[in-house]
């Protein structure tokens, strides 16, 4: 059995007196596709906050990459991509610009040849010079992926990726993420689209009432969807 | 870092545009209000000077965390592999060099508005230098609090006037009166020590706090 990349243990998060997390157990082990699914408010960007090391937990805790997460997150965020409702793009900045000064974070060898194939990669190279704010919703989201990837995560932390795409970026975002996983890297996808959700994944889960409520083998699809429509129907009054 | 941020800068032009002509403002309300009372221009050149920069430098600095939130490139800032502090202290230099090159074209304007004064020109670039330093550093830290604050262009000020007024201002305000009256550097070396470190302890206070405002 591969080794867990993400292994969560009891993490609670508040905002104030409202109890977000409430102890979410979770595993995820190299090369997984886990999507997770859930009710909206029901923690999910919260959570993918706390894996990504931008929030810290109340308590609880929190291993990537078989290390706890210490005091420097700094050499984990090395290792993860992070896609979230915001694409963490410049509108001053050409598409071009702004991989070139993510690439320049991360430390990326051979910054122009990595950048001009991923700006290839998502059929993005004839807008390489236009500046990030003319570029439409769908284009900035894969503007955004090319650069949660560029600079090659074994983790990879997808947060309503699908959210703002057409259908080919749809497809090709979902076949990236298989062949992704197939090269070794590790994904969590949160999404509320259950078709893509599956399509993409290898290990499915729910999180409700601030854990992970369920937990499924993507071949148990049914139950699953029985139990998440029960759930659902349970969370919301 | 530095060069995103001015590329970002010159591009969106909002603290040139801010700056320019908020200070042109200012130097023009106190021309047309000294033209009645004309007091003499060496004591209230000073005044007249950081006024202008410091109501003009506030506005202009006010969008360089702000713009971060707004664009949501700050967690993406946070996620990467790097120190915070290391943001902070590519963000400070792009503000210094952006706020320089505005200052110059502030000093031209108000020697345009109020010709005939002759300063000690090395005494007064010393002040500039120093005071700029010492009030871009704490402006840059007090933004970043500011943007996470509801009303960010309301709280700076409230945030950042009290902490220099004590501060750089009286050093900034004093020296500059006396280079303008004809002071030499080393007649002013106790406000330029004075501002020296003020700036060292706000650049410092910045470095060490950057990573936990940022966390919000």
């Amino acid at each position: 059995m591969a080794e867990p990349v993400i292994l969560a243990r009891g993490i609670t998060k508040s905002y104030g007196r409202v109890r977000v997390l409430a102890g979410v157990d979770l595993e995820v082990r190299k090369g997984d596709r886990y999507v997770l699914f859930g009710p909206n408010g029901s923690g999910k960007t919260t959570l993918v906050k706390v894996l990504s090391t931008l929030m810290r937990p109340d308590s609880g805790t929190l291993e990537l990459f078989g290390a706890p997460l210490g005091d420097d997150p700094r050499p984990a965020r090395a290792r993860i991509g992070v896609l979230s409702h915001e694409p963490y793009l410049y509108d001053e900045l050409t598409a071009w610009e702004n991989l070139d000064f993510y690439a320049r974070l991360y430390g990326v060898k051979d910054r122009a040849d990595l950048v001009k194939a991923s700006l290839r990669e998502f059929e993005l190279l004839h807008r390489a010079h236009d500046r990030a704010g003319t570029l439409s919703q769908g284009m900035r989201q894969r503007l955004g992926l090319a650069r949660a990837l560029l600079h090659n995560p074994e983790l990879v932390l997808l947060d309503e990726p699908y959210a703002g795409l057409d259908l080919g970026a749809q497809e090709m975002l979902s076949e990236l993420v298989v062949r992704m996983s197939k090269g070794g890297r590790t994904v969590l996808c949160i999404t509320h689209d259950m078709q893509k959700g599956f399509s993409i994944a290898t290990r499915v889960g729910a999180l409700a009432g601030g854990r992970v409520a369920i937990e499924r083998g993507v071949e148990e699809r049914v139950d699953f969807e029985h139990d998440y429509l029960a759930l659902v129907k349970g969370a919301v009054p | 870092m530095l060069l995103k941020e001015l590329r970002v800068e010159f591009r969106n032009k909002q603290t040139v545009n801010t700056f320019i002509i908020l200070s042109i403002l200012i130097l023009a309300a106190f021309r047309f209000a000294f033209s009645v009372a004309e007091p003499p221009l060496e004591d209230v050149a000073g005044p007249i000077l950081w006024v202008s920069i410091f109501f003009a430098g506030m506005l202009a600095l006010s969008p360089t965390w702000k713009r971060e939130v707004e664009q949501g490139t700050r967690d993406g800032l946070r996620v990467a592999p790097i120190a915070p502090s290391d943001v902070y202290l590519g963000k400070l230099l792009a503000n210094l060099i952006v706020v320089f090159a505005l200052e110059a074209v502030v000093v031209v304007v108000f020697l345009a508005f109020f010709p005939g004064t002759s300063p000690d020109w090395p005494a007064l670039v010393a002040m500039l230098v120093l005071g700029t330093v010492g009030f871009v550093a704490l402006g840059n830290l007090m933004s970043a609090i500011a943007s996470n604050l509801a009303q960010s262009e309301v709280m700076l000020p409230v945030l950042l006037v009290p902490l220099m007024l004590f501060t750089v201002v009286i050093s900034c305000v004093g020296g500059t009166a006396r280079a303008f009256a004809g002071a030499t550097v080393l007649e002013v070396g106790d406000e330029l020590r004075f501002l020296a470190a003020f700036a060292l302890v706000y650049i410092a206070a910045g470095y060490l706090s950057i990573e936990y405002v940022l966390e919000g």
